[in-house]
């Protein structure tokens, strides 16, 4: 699925003026390629994952969610056709793997046996086999990433949207969890949006990375990423990775630092 | 990459456990007590109308068990309990659910729970003895009453305080408002509502005695024992009952303990 994102305007009421945090958005987010938003916190990155996902209404702007290979049909609302895995994964503790994974399914009314299959299904092809029937308070960190993946591909939307997914793991988890998912990207093609503050983390998973500015969020610049796919850990050493890295940083240190002293002054 | 070897590892290690004195501890501490009280009784020259020694509460004990006049008692007060603590739950949780779902009914309940909660329970009794008499449904509705509170405050709470997070997340998962509210809404309530059971368990015991303590025309229950050996200064018996009492306590409170980790796991230990 195509995302269209025109002016997008976002605007929190604080009681006064309002905080902007999302600025005129323009961006083209194309079917089947991996975005990664990436900026300093507090930019606005998660609100546009999540407006593109239908779970924050915009303050003015819009966003067309139209399929490319049928674009007469009217474009789906936000929402419709994607699925968020979240950074705080929000699992549902009193549920074990299996009605987790399931529950999409189980709201949607599929039936019993159907939706376990399936959820075996996945689970198993997540490397979580045997656990179906844990709680998930038994799981560690990188097992219930792997749930969340889980239940969000369940739903077989064509756009998945990560909200920092990753950020809480320690840092071998993060590479066979980034590993984890590039396979998975690489074998389904969804359009993916990849919000991160990590720099390689989004050259390492990236068609290509969105680059945003502090408060209010705007788009600073947008980097294409050509390496080659199938992606593995070992792209770290290489030359290519190291420039766009480089790159990446010299444009985001600028926005660290803006950032660094909104904070300073909301403090003061 | 194995997972199962690291879900082994990730499970926290079986505490080590604390040695042989430190464990008898609590024991040995209630042994000492037992023994000084008796010491004290005997070698101090206290007549058992004042204070009886232990050996002799416990023969007291024995002899009461043994003749059925506690065993009965006791049953009669469990049975009230239960009947009181049952009413205050279920109305509890109802109106509490209620309540924190519906806008609505909130702004018509809110101001009665305010206005009645902090007025103690107990003074309703001579109004509910008008009423009501002194037997049976006099015990239920004053037990009933007071612990209804706790329970409707408390649920009312749980529901409110529903992580937005996990509302979102079963929304993005294609939930509509009904399947969130029964899927999210009301298990996220349980640990709290699971509190409110327990300080409205107790509070009941209070009341269910306390009531056949005052009026109990049954004249049955522990409450009816204990005001009645008192009277007639049979201060044994009434060490006895109250020896019966707190074990009867404990026992509740800890089976209630265990039935919510049965039915709810991952609750217990969460409010």
């Amino acid at each position: 699925m195509d995302i269209i994102v025109e002016k997008l305007v976002q605007v929190w009421d604080d009681g006064g003026a309002g905080v902007r945090a999302l600025d005129g958005i323009d961006h083209h987010f194309k079917s089947g390629t991996l975005t990664c938003l990436l900026g300093p916190s507090g930019c606005g990155k998660s609100t546009l994952a999540q407006i593109v996902g239908g779970i924050e209404t915009a303050t003015s702007g819009t966003i067309r969610i139209v399929d490319p290979a049928n674009p007469s049909l009217p474009p789906a609302r936000p929402g419709e056709r994607s699925v968020m895995m979240w950074q705080s994964l929000n699992l549902f503790p009193w549920r074990n793997v299996i009605d987790n994974v399931a529950f999409g399914l189980e709201m949607a009314g599929v039936a019993r046996d159907e939706r376990y299959d399936r959820a075996r299904a996945l689970i198993a092809s997540v490397g979580l086999k045997n656990f179906e029937e844990k709680a998930c308070s038994q799981l560690s960190g990188g097992m219930r990433q792997r749930v969340a993946l889980a239940r969000a591909l369940i739903m077989d939307r064509p756009i998945l949207l990560m909200d920092e997914p990753f950020a809480a793991l320690d840092a071998q988890t993060k590479i066979v969890m980034q590993e984890e998912l590039t396979r998975i990207f690489e074998r389904m093609r969804k359009t993916v949006l990849f919000v991160t503050h990590a720099i390689d983390e989004a050259i390492l998973l990236g068609d290509e990375v969105v680059v945003m500015t502090a408060r209010p969020g705007r788009i600073k610049e947008v980097i294409k990423i050509d390496l080659p796919r199938p992606r593995t850990q070992e792209l770290v050493n290489t030359h290519e990775f190291g420039e766009l890295y480089d790159r990446i940083l010299h444009l985001i240190r600028e926005e660290v630092l803006n950032a660094m002293r909104q904070q300073d002054e909301a403090i003061a | 990459m194995s997972v199962s070897a690291r879900a082994r590892s990730g499970r926290p290690a079986r505490k080590r456990r604390d040695p042989l004195w430190l464990r008898l501890l609590p024991s040995l501490s209630v042994v000492l007590f037992l023994l000084l009280w008796e010491i004290a009784v005997r070698g101090g020259d206290i007549a058992p109308i004042i204070l009886p020694a232990p050996s002799s509460v416990a023969r007291y004990l024995v002899a009461m068990i043994a003749d059925g006049s506690l065993p009965w008692n006791l049953a009669v007060t469990f049975m009230r309990i239960m009947a009181g603590f049952l009413v205050a739950g279920v109305l509890g949780v109802l109106v509490g659910v209620l309540m924190g779902m519906s806008k609505v009914l909130e702004r018509v309940i809110d101001p009665w729970i305010a206005a009645l909660y902090p007025l103690p329970k107990i003074s309703l009794i001579p109004l509910l003895i008008i009423w009501l008499g002194t037997g049976e449904a006099y015990i239920l509705t004053i037990s009933a009453i007071t612990a209804f509170f706790p329970v409707v405050i408390s649920t009312y709470a749980g529901i409110r305080q529903t992580s937005q997070e996990l509302v979102k997340a079963a929304r993005d998962l294609g939930a509509n408002t009904r399947q969130v509210q029964m899927n999210v809404v009301i298990p996220a309530a349980i640990p709290s509502i699971f509190a409110g059971l327990h300080l409205g368990m107790g509070v009941t015991i209070i009341l269910v005695v306390a009531a056949e303590m005052i009026g109990g025309s049954n004249q049955s229950g522990m409450g009816y024992l204990l005001i009645r050996f008192g009277q007639v200064m049979e201060t044994e018996k009434v060490f006895a009952s109250l020896v019966a009492l707190a074990v009867f306590g404990g026992v509740i409170m800890k089976a209630q303990g265990a039935i919510d980790r049965w039915v709810a796991p991952w609750a217990v230990g969460k409010s």
